[in-house]
Order: structure tokens, then C-alpha cells, then sequence
């Protein structure tokens, strides 16, 4: 980059239509001139205008010459370009996505309302309701482009924006630590954590003593019997009952604090106490739950793909380039031809791929369990066992396959 | 389980995306710079001759010193408008340069950053989303939420609004059925059409003439004919079977049953011409004939697709991901903004098993990590040695569970 940096200086200082305008200037300055002279002596027109025929041509000379100049200028800048950004062809034969333009419009209306970029969003719902795109039928690929028909209508906006609207209010309430309009989202949707497995309520309830604990210098709050120790054992009082069944543990560290409190940094409760990354921690953990409530990710999940997408381009373009040659294309078949390395941030499944047959498990060939543990996939099992009794390829087990269960990663 | 993870960031191969970016800027560079080429040297010549002309006529006393004065005052208003065009030239140049100059900082940045867990790289990336964002709206002719997104996320020097808003007004016109818009840009890009030998020009005229053969009027018919000559005749070795379809249109009046006749007076062939439009337009400036998008996400659905995604298996989806936290978040494709759209691409190919260490399957036949059952067991209170399934919310004896071996 820092090549074509200098290269662009270069063409910036020196080959510019600047210096074109000066000299187109001159050229004027001498019509004027000419013109002055006839106009004070109409005697001198002919010689003044013979006169002025080689002036104007090497004014003009001039102007081009100032032109070749920019036009190289401009070509070692194309050569540059060239050379430290090669251009590398996009796979743009097949566009598996064309013949879906509502199915990408939905995403990225649900993205902005997710990021919330509520004005956006609805100036960019409304356009794209009055140009509905054109789906462009794509070959090779299953077309549920009728299906697709109106997505953006059904995709109910607003209630959706509301319910960002919320989460955003609550995140904002959070960043001024203010814990209040969080725990009372969590308490309503306390039911729908729980089967989740979540333990935001307890979490954001555990800060909140916490903070309460640390007192007026540390949260700025009054300076009255809501607050420091004496706040926070009253908060403990009026809601850590609710949590006692799930929780005891961590109430009973938490109340025992109270007696270090003097010298809380030297206790063994010091890191229940560091706020540091508490916050951060609780917004997390509140935006993740929030999403999933509404069956969302809580990344957004354009963000993510795209971001994906340009790690793995590199390597599907130096496939396609292979497959180019085979004549098959890549976009229809089942699964990629190639393994493509990711962020681990980026991997959400587990992934099971049968030992035996090297083939990724889905539901029609899921992984079977033998009886000794071991592992592999349903078409690889039948196969191993043709029916009868056979030996688990990783251990001297053996078994019948009926023996075997269908397990759920 | 090394090899499919990775946090290496090779910029050079990272940019493809990014190419647009760069080479635009440079095109409209080449561009305006052949604008002001072209009126230098068209100008130049004009005033080079009627000085000329203007000094024989003086010197041959066949013009008096009015006119020759007439004639000095038409040559400076001619280098006045010269002037005026170069300003205009020199006014984009600027422009250009300095979003070239913004660009170019912009994907230097990524050269800042060592890994793609770098914080910096997931700010760079969210504006690449953004940038792709614009250059798909921008491409359908959104163009006020183009503005608006730009705007909010101040990345005006990053994106292409005047270009894209310029082609949009254009493919515009053709859909509601105008060739001029249109072929005043051919006008425009003449000796570059001809370069890439586009047909562009060749079809607005055929269609214009189709227009005048629907009318059935006998002016326009009349028309039709000297337009067909002096504008595709001339093609009639490159492109055969057009102009042979033109000769005979005027034997099939709109109405036709000749099926292949029937179709030359479609309403479909503006859709047509709007879309070669468009293409041609894109090919001229390198731009990349669909929208960044659709390229980023088609290979981001497939790195990122497993066959859990659409599984039938309810709830499967929410496997948990990391160790640091004991709920999980949805995966992008089984999300709903992605799920519909990954249908149909290919799930990543994976040549190693990547799951969690020490795995027990409950009476479910539901398989989890032990020390996750367990801690996730233990803060919801259960008693020593019960343990509750993380999805269902079932509760089994420890001793029920099974181990499960994956090697
Ligand atoms: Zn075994
Ligand atoms: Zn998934």
C-alpha cells in the first residue's frame, strides 16, 4: 500500500490539469491583448491576427503538452495499481443468490433494526417496497423465489424495531450503570431464561448488590441507607430469595463478604468484587439473551457471513479455478469440495465426521454410537456390519448392529 | 483441530473484495482526464483555425476590422467555455484524488493489524459490511438509503453514490421505455464501447426502430425504413440474425403470431436492454458485473453452513460454542435473517471431528461435555450426582449417562 501511496503523491503534485488552466489562461490573456490592440488601432487587425497565429498555436502546444503529462502520470499510477493490487477475478459466473433478492432485502432490513439504525432501516424498507427486486432466475439452483414473494411485508418490522428499540434503551441504561430496566427484562422473561439455562436474572441481581456494596465513592450514588453495605444487605434481603433454590452457594459467598468488608481486597471474595469487566460481561451476556429470546444470533449474522466470506474467498477462488477446468461448479453441490479455516469465534456446531467413511454426518446418515463408545456414521456402520455381527474398527468390541443408537451432537 | 482453525490474516489475498474500491476511482480518473483531452483538442483546433482564417481574410482586405473584432470576441468566448469545461475537469480530478487518497488509507489499515482476532479488524470489517451494504442498495437503485446508510456511518469517501445514481437515472429511463438517456451515455463512451466492441448501441437502435414499426403509422414506417438503414445496415456482418429479424419486422405487425416476431415487440426486451445497459456500464468502469454482496455471502453461507443447520432435529442448532460462557448464541445460519437464504449453497467441508473433550451421552441419546453438564447441574441447584440437559431442560442420574469416544 504504502507504494501506491507514493505513486498517488506523485500524481497528485505533478500531473494535474492545474497547470492546463494556467496555460489555457495565457492563450486567453493574448486574445485579449490582440483584441485591445484592434480595438485602439483597427488599422493593425491584419497584422495583429498574423501575429497572434504562432503565439496561439504554441499556447496550445503548450496545453497538450501539459495533457501528455498528466496522461503519464496517470499510467505509471495504472501501473502501480497493477502491480501492488493485482486484479484478481470474482467468482461472478454464478450468482447463487440472484434469484433471491427479498430473502437478502429481509436480512438486511433485520440487520439494520438489529444495529439499530432505526431511520435507515425504514427509509430502506420503503424504497425497497416501492422497487420490489427483480429475482433473476439462476440455473443449477432450486428456485423458491415465489415463495420468497413479499418477505418484506410479512417480515414484521416494527414490532422488530420495538423490541431493538428495547434493547437498546436497556444496553444504554447499562452503560450508565444503571441495572434497574435489565433485571426487570430479565424478570419477565425469567421462565424463558431458565429453560435456556441462563442465570442473567441472578447475574445482574449479583451485580447490583455488588455495586450497592462498593458504596457512594465507588458508584456514585446518594450517600444514604440505600446504599454501601447497609443497601446492599437490604437488596439481598428483598431479592436474593427468589434465587435461594438455584443459587445458595453464591448467596452465602456473597453475604459473607459483609464481614471482609473492611478489607475486601485482601479476602478471597476480592474477585466477586472487581467491576472491571463486570459490565461488559453483564451487556454480553444481556444482548446474547436477548437475540436468542427472539431465536436470533446475537452477532449480527450479515456481519459475520460477510466477514467469512472474505476469509474465504482466497481459497474457494484458487478451487474455482481448478474446477474451472473440470467444468463443475462448486455452488451446487452438497457440501464444499474444500475445508475452509475460520476464527474459532466463527464455528457454532459441533461438527462430527465419521472416521470410517471421512463423510460429515447429517440427519439422513447421523453418527451411531456402538456399545463400546466408539463412534461413526450410520452408512459406514452399515456397510462395516452388512447386517450381522461385527467388530468396532477402533477397539476389539464387537456387536450387532441394532446394538448401535443414533446420538445427538 | 488446528487446521480448520485459524486467525491469520493475509492481507494481500484478503482484498479481493476490495478491488472496486481502488480501480473505480482510477477509471474515472482515465475518464474525466480523455473528457478534457478530448475538449482541449477539439477546441484548439476551432480557434487554431479561425485565427487562420480570420488573419488570410484581413490580409486579403475581404474582412473589416468589425469583423475580424466579431471574430477575436467568438474565439475568446469559445476559450471561456474551454476554461469553464477544464474547471469542471480539475474540480473532479480533486475529488477523485482525494477519495483515492481516503481509500487507500482505508485498506492500509488493514496492513496495521496482525490477526483477524485483532479489535481493529472487526471495526475494519464492520465497514467493509457497510461498504458492500451501499454498493448492493446503490446497484438495486436504492439510492436515499444509500445516502442515509453513508451518511450515519460517515463513509462517503468509500462509497460510489454519483456513479451508481448516474447509472440508475439511465437503466431508469430505459425500464419505463426511453433510449435517450441512454444513448447519449453511448455518445459519451463512444471510443471505449467500440474498444470492448459493445452491442449497446446496436440494440437501442434496434429497438428504437421497433417502436416505430409498432406504430403502423405510414410517416413512422416511413421512417423506420431510412432509420434501419443508416443505423443497422451498417451491422449487418456482425450482428446477422438482428438485422435480418429487422428487415423482416415490417412484414409482422405488432399482433403477430409468428412466435418469433411476437417476441421482438415484447414489452420484456426494455428489461432486456436496461440489464445490457447495466452490464456494460459496470465492464466499462471494472466493476464487477453483481453486487459485493452476493459474492461475500455466497462464500460466507458455505464456510459457515453445517448440515445442523437445516437439520430436522429441534433445537440441535444451539450447540454450545465456547467454555467461557454456559448459554449460546444462535448460530448465524440457523438465524432467521440467513436460514431461508443458506438453503440452497453447500455446507463447509470439514475433514476432522470438532467437538468438545470428555463427551457422555444422556438417556436422551443428547451427547454434552461432562464439566459442562456438571457446572451447568450445579448452578441450577440440582443435587450431587443429577444432571440436567442443557436444551431440554431434562434431568437424569449421572450414572445413566454413557461415554461417548470420537476419535
Ligand atoms: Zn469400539
Ligand atoms: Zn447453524
Amino acid at each position: 500500500m504504502d507504494a501506491l501511496y507514493i505513486e498517488l503523491a506523485k500524481l497528485r503534485k505533478d500531473a494535474t490539469l492545474t497547470q492546463s488552466m494556467a496555460d489555457v489562461d495565457k492563450i486567453i490573456e493574448q486574445l485579449e491583448r490582440a483584441k485591445e490592440c484592434i480595438v485602439q488601432d483597427p488599422n493593425s487587425a491584419s497584422i495583429t491576427l498574423t501575429k497572434l497565429q504562432n503565439p496561439i498555436k504554441s499556447g496550445f502546444d503548450k496545453v497538450t503538452e501539459d495533457l501528455t503529462k498528466v496522461d503519464r502520470g496517470l499510467k505509471a499510477y495504472g501501473k502501480a495499481l497493477n502491480k501492488n493490487f493485482p486484479v484478481k477475478a470474482l467468482p461472478t459466473e454464478y450468482d447463487a443468490l440472484a434469484s433471491h433478492p427479498n430473502l437478502i432485502n429481509r436480512a438486511i432490513a433485520m440487520h439494520m433494526l438489529r444495529e439499530g439504525q432505526f431511520s435507515v432501516a425504514s427509509t430502506f424498507l420503503s424504497e425497497a417496497q416501492e422497487y420490489p427486486p427483480q429475482p433473476e432466475p439462476t440455473v443449477g439452483t432450486p428456485n423458491p423465489s415465489e415463495e420468497d414473494d413479499g418477505d418484506l411485508t410479512s417480515l414484521k418490522s416494527r414490532e422488530l424495531q420495538e423490541r431493538f428499540s428495547n434493547m437498546y434503551q436497556i444496553l444504554h441504561e447499562l452503560k450508565a450503570r444503571n441495572l434497574h430496566p435489565a433485571i426487570e427484562w430479565a424478570r419477565m422473561n425469567s421462565e424463558e431464561l431458565e429453560k435456556r439455562g441462563s442465570n442473567l436474572e441472578f447475574e445482574l441481581s449479583k451485580l447490583q448488590y455488588v455495586w450497592l456494596f462498593l458504596g457512594p465513592e465507588v458508584n456514585g450514588l446518594p450517600d444514604d441507607i440505600h446504599n454501601g453495605y447497609m443497601g446492599a444487605l437490604q437488596y439481598a434481603r428483598d431479592h436474593f430469595g427468589r434465587f435461594q433454590g438455584r443459587h445458595l452457594l453464591d448467596i452465602r459467598k456473597l453475604s459473607a463478604a459483609l464481614i471482609y468488608r473492611s478489607n475486601l481486597r485482601d479476602s478471597p471474595y476480592y474477585r466477586t468484587f472487581d467491576t472491571l469487566t463486570a459490565w461488559d460481561d453483564v451487556s454480553a451476556s444481556f444482548t446474547r439473551e436477548f437475540c436468542s429470546l427472539l431465536g436470533l444470533s446475537a452477532e449480527s449474522p450479515l456481519y459475520i457471513a460477510a466477514t467469512a466470506g472474505a476469509i474465504a474467498l482466497p481459497t474457494l477462488l484458487k478451487l474455482a479455478s481448478i474446477v474451472k477446468e473440470k467444468r463443475t461448479e462448486w455452488t451446487t453441490q452438497n457440501e464444499l469440495p474444500v475445508e475452509i479455516a475460520l476464527p474459532s469465534s466463527m464455528i457454532f456446531h459441533a461438527i462430527f465426521v465419521c472416521p470410517v467413511s471421512k463423510e460429515q454426518t447429517t440427519d439422513t446418515n447421523p453418527p451411531m454410537m456402538m456399545p463400546c463408545g466408539h463412534v461413526v456414521a450410520k452408512e459406514s456402520l452399515q456397510k462395516l456390519s452388512k447386517g450381522s455381527r461385527f467388530k468396532c474398527p477402533y477397539c476389539p468390541n464387537e456387536s450387532q448392529p441394532k446394538d448401535a443408537r443414533e446420538i445427538i451432537l | 483441530m488446528a487446521d480448520h482453525i485459524t486467525s491469520k490474516l493475509n492481507q494481500d489475498t484478503h482484498l479481493i473484495l476490495d478491488q472496486p474500491l481502488i480501480r473505480l476511482p482510477f477509471e474515472l480518473l482515465r475518464k474525466n482526464f480523455k473528457v478534457a483531452h478530448f475538449t482541449v483538442e477539439k477546441e484548439g483546433s476551432a480557434v487554431k483555425t479561425a485565427v487562420r482564417e480570420t488573419a488570410n481574410a484581413s490580409l486579403t482586405a475581404s474582412s473589416s476590422p468589425d469583423e475580424v473584432l466579431k471574430n477575436v470576441d467568438s474565439m475568446l468566448a469559445r476559450m471561456k467555455g474551454l476554461k469553464r469545461k477544464l474547471a469542471a475537469c480539475q474540480e473532479e480530478e480533486t475529488r477523485l484524488q482525494q477519495q483515492s487518497v481516503s481509500r487507500i488509507r482505508h485498506l492500509a489499515q488493514l496492513y496495521e493489524m496482525q490477526s483477524l482476532d485483532d479489535v481493529k479488524y472487526e471495526e475494519w470489517s464492520r465497514t467493509r459490511l457497510d461498504r458492500l451494504l451501499v454498493d448492493y442498495l446503490l446497484r438495486h437503485g436504492y439510492k436515499e438509503s444509500a445516502s442515509a446508510l453513508s451518511k450515519e456511518k460517515g463513509i462517503e469517501d468509500l462509497v460510489d453514490v454519483e456513479t451508481f445514481v448516474q447509472m440508475s437515472k439511465i437503466r431508469e429511463s430505459l425500464r419505463n421505455q426511453r433510449v435517450n438517456e441512454a444513448l447519449a451515455w453511448c455518445a459519451e463512451n463512444k471510443k471505449e464501447l467500440r474498444k470492448m466492441e459493445s452491442k449497446l448501441e446496436f440494440m437501442l437502435r434496434f429497438q428504437q426502430y421497433i417502436e416505430l414499426v409498432r406504430t403502423q403509422e405510414q410517416s413512422k414506417l416511413l421512417e423506420s425504413i431510412a432509420h434501419a438503414k443508416k443505423y443497422l445496415l451498417p451491422f449487418k456482418d456482425l450482428y446477422p440474425k438482428e438485422v435480418q429479424q429487422a428487415c423482416g419486422l415490417l412484414a409482422f405487425p405488432p399482433g403477430t403470431r409468428a412466435e418469433a416476431y411476437s417476441e421482438i415487440y415484447s414489452p420484456h426486451r426494455w428489461t432486456i436492454l436496461a440489464n445490457l445497459f447495466m452490464q456494460t456500464h459496470n465492464t466499462l468502469l471494472a466493476l464487477p458485473p453483481v453486487p459485493l454482496l452476493h459474492i461475500a455471502l455466497s462464500a460466507g453461507l458455505s464456510a459457515l453452513k453445517t448440515p445442523s443447520c437445516h437439520s430436522s432435529h429441534l433445537s440441535s442448532s444451539i450447540s454450545p460454542t465456547s467454555s467461557s460462557c454456559i448459554t449460546t448464541s444462535v448460530c448465524p445460519i440457523c438465524s432467521t435473517e440467513l436460514n431461508d437464504l443458506a438453503r440452497n449453497v453447500p455446507y463447509a467441508n470439514h475433514t476432522k471431528s470438532h467437538v468438545e473433550s470428555d463427551l457422555v451421552m444422556l438417556p436422551n441419546r443428547r451427547v454434552y461435555a461432562t464439566q459442562r453438564l456438571e457446572e451447568y447441574s450445579r448452578k441450577a441447584g440440582l443435587a450431587d450426582g443429577m444432571i440436567k440437559d442443557l436444551r431440554t431442560g431434562e434431568v437424569f442420574k449421572m450414572e445413566n449417562t454413557k461415554k461417548v469416544y470420537i476419535s
